[in-house]
């Protein structure tokens, strides 16, 4: 992995610890994880994807193995959803991101009924609707980012 | 195979707690670690954006005494600034440590962090290496806040009294009504529960921890009675409180850990001036030996008092 590409990924991490501290319950690290898809080598995928895991898992509150469904899931959609359509299509990204709204209420409630714990079913809802909005648009923005600094990296 | 494997390791954790300890030793630690720089640079950046925009102010009320002005106005910016700090941190030092408990300050440098945050939570910059553990009590100076949920080496998740999932024992300050304080949400007022229909809990009545759960210690301040009312064929009265402390404005909060019990001085005392004798036996010896060796300690002692009976007469002599 190039430098350039190296400082990107820790920008987008910090900034996507950030971001979560502002809105609290959405996934930031998700749009990520599908450009990594895109982009990037296994290596640097599995080690993303670990970063990503063990951030979201201690930050959170439900016991550990909601974040390994939760990627888990995410990487099924996307493999998936790439036999049926082209990965970089922005409505490919838009129904991922109605199915991680979907998948945010389900698991949320099977994971706190698992470890009888309670949680508001219309705070979760907010949640969901506010993930499937965020995750295209996020994705959106750091593929332009992303492509402009491949573009830069190959004319230097 | 694979959901096999996860529901294996997802039973495995929650027995255990392996891979949480693991997920609170590196994730919350890298999120602490992530947030707090930030923060740091965030007040320098309010700090100066205040000074600025009262610098402009000064300029055009009077350009000669500019200087001047501009250097007390900054000066009085930081002051308030400190002195708004130094009242939070004076009401934090306020609350009286109670018998047998220490009180350690620590900043709120998070609430509910990512797509996991299913509960009630904020995060603070304090952890095991502060001696912060599961379960440790966490107040405001208005009362209780909640209590730690899971640690790191220097940062901590807090659970809030305002989620479904606390449950606290309390009694009432006036009438001693017993309860359990649960929350029901962000922005929504406490339930007291399991209530009889013939406790005498009135309204506006300070609830106070009982202590019977062995967390929090007895009698802090937890939340205001607001309603109490009779709920269609329930058995129990519907009890609603108010929590003491504002979840919004949070910055500082101290945590409550058990001290260290004290050795008693006399019991040292005594413990110094009577050497353990017993690191000093060598292996028995048998009971015949003993008893020569008790005749032979006899004859000394009989020899001893009979060398100082004359050194007593001489030292008399001398007086």
């Amino acid at each position: 992995m190039s430098p350039a590409r190296v400082v990107f990924w820790a920008i987008f991490t910090v900034s996507g610890v950030w971001l979560q501290s502002f809105m609290p319950g959405l996934d930031f690290f998700a749009p990520g994880l599908v450009l990594c898809f895109q982009e990037e080598d296994t290596r640097a995928v599995v080690a993303l994807a670990v970063l990503w895991l063990l951030l979201q898992e201690g930050m959170g509150s439900l016991a550990f193995g909601t974040g390994i469904l939760w990627y888990g899931i995410l990487a099924a959609l996307f493999f998936f959803g790439h036999w049926l359509f082209e990965a970089k299509n922005f409505v490919f990204m838009i129904i991922l991101g109605v199915c991680l709204g979907v998948m945010h209420f389900a698991l949320t409630q099977i994971m706190a009924q698992l470890q009888d714990w309670l949680v508001s079913p219309g705070r979760v809802m907010m949640e969901s609707l506010l993930q499937a909005v965020v995750f295209p648009v996020q994705w959106g923005l750091i593929y332009i980012i992303y492509s402009h600094l491949e573009q830069n990296g190959q004319d230097v | 195979m694979v959901l096999f494997l996860y529901l294996g390791l997802f039973t495995w954790n929650i027995r255990t707690g392996y891979m949480d300890t693991l997920a609170s030793h590196t994730g919350l630690e890298l999120t602490r670690w992530m947030l707090t720089p930030g923060r740091w640079a965030w007040s320098r950046v309010s700090s100066f954006w205040e000074r600025y925009v009262y610098f402009v102010g000064v300029r055009q009320e009077a350009e000669s005494l500019r200087q001047d002005l501009a250097q007390t106005q900054e000066e009085l910016v930081a002051a308030r600034e400190d002195a708004a700090r130094a009242k939070r941190l004076e009401e934090l030092l306020a609350i009286a440590p109670l018998p047998g408990w220490q009180k350690e300050g620590a900043r709120v440098i998070a609430n509910r962090l990512g797509p996991n945050a299913a509960l009630e939570t904020f995060v603070i910059d304090k952890g095991r290496r502060q001696g912060v553990d599961m379960n440790t009590p966490v107040v405001a100076p208005q009362g209780v806040v909640g209590r730690v949920l899971r640690a790191s080496l220097s940062a901590a998740t807090v659970l809030m009294i305002t989620d479904p999932n606390s449950r606290i024992p309390v009694v009432s300050q006036k009438t001693r009504t017993q309860g359990i304080l649960t929350g029901r949400g962000a922005g929504a007022t406490l339930s007291l529960r399991y209530v009889s229909l013939s406790a005498p809990i009135e309204v506006g009545e300070l609830l106070v921890t009982s202590g019977f759960e062995g967390i929090f210690p007895q009698g802090l301040p937890m939340a205001k009675v607001t309603l109490v009312t009779r709920d269609g064929a329930s058995i129990f009265l519907n009890v609603q409180a108010q929590a003491l402390f504002d979840p919004q404005s949070l910055e500082e909060v101290a945590l409550l850990k058990k001290a260290e019990p004290e050795t008693p001085p006399a019991e040292a005392a005594v413990d110094e001036s009577l050497p353990d004798a017993s690191r000093h036996l060598k292996p028995g010896p048998d009971k015949k030996t003993e008893v020569k060796r008790k005749s032979k300690a006899d004859q000394d002692g009989s020899r001893a008092i009979d060398e100082a009976k004359p050194q007593k007469k001489a030292r008399g002599e001398g007086q």
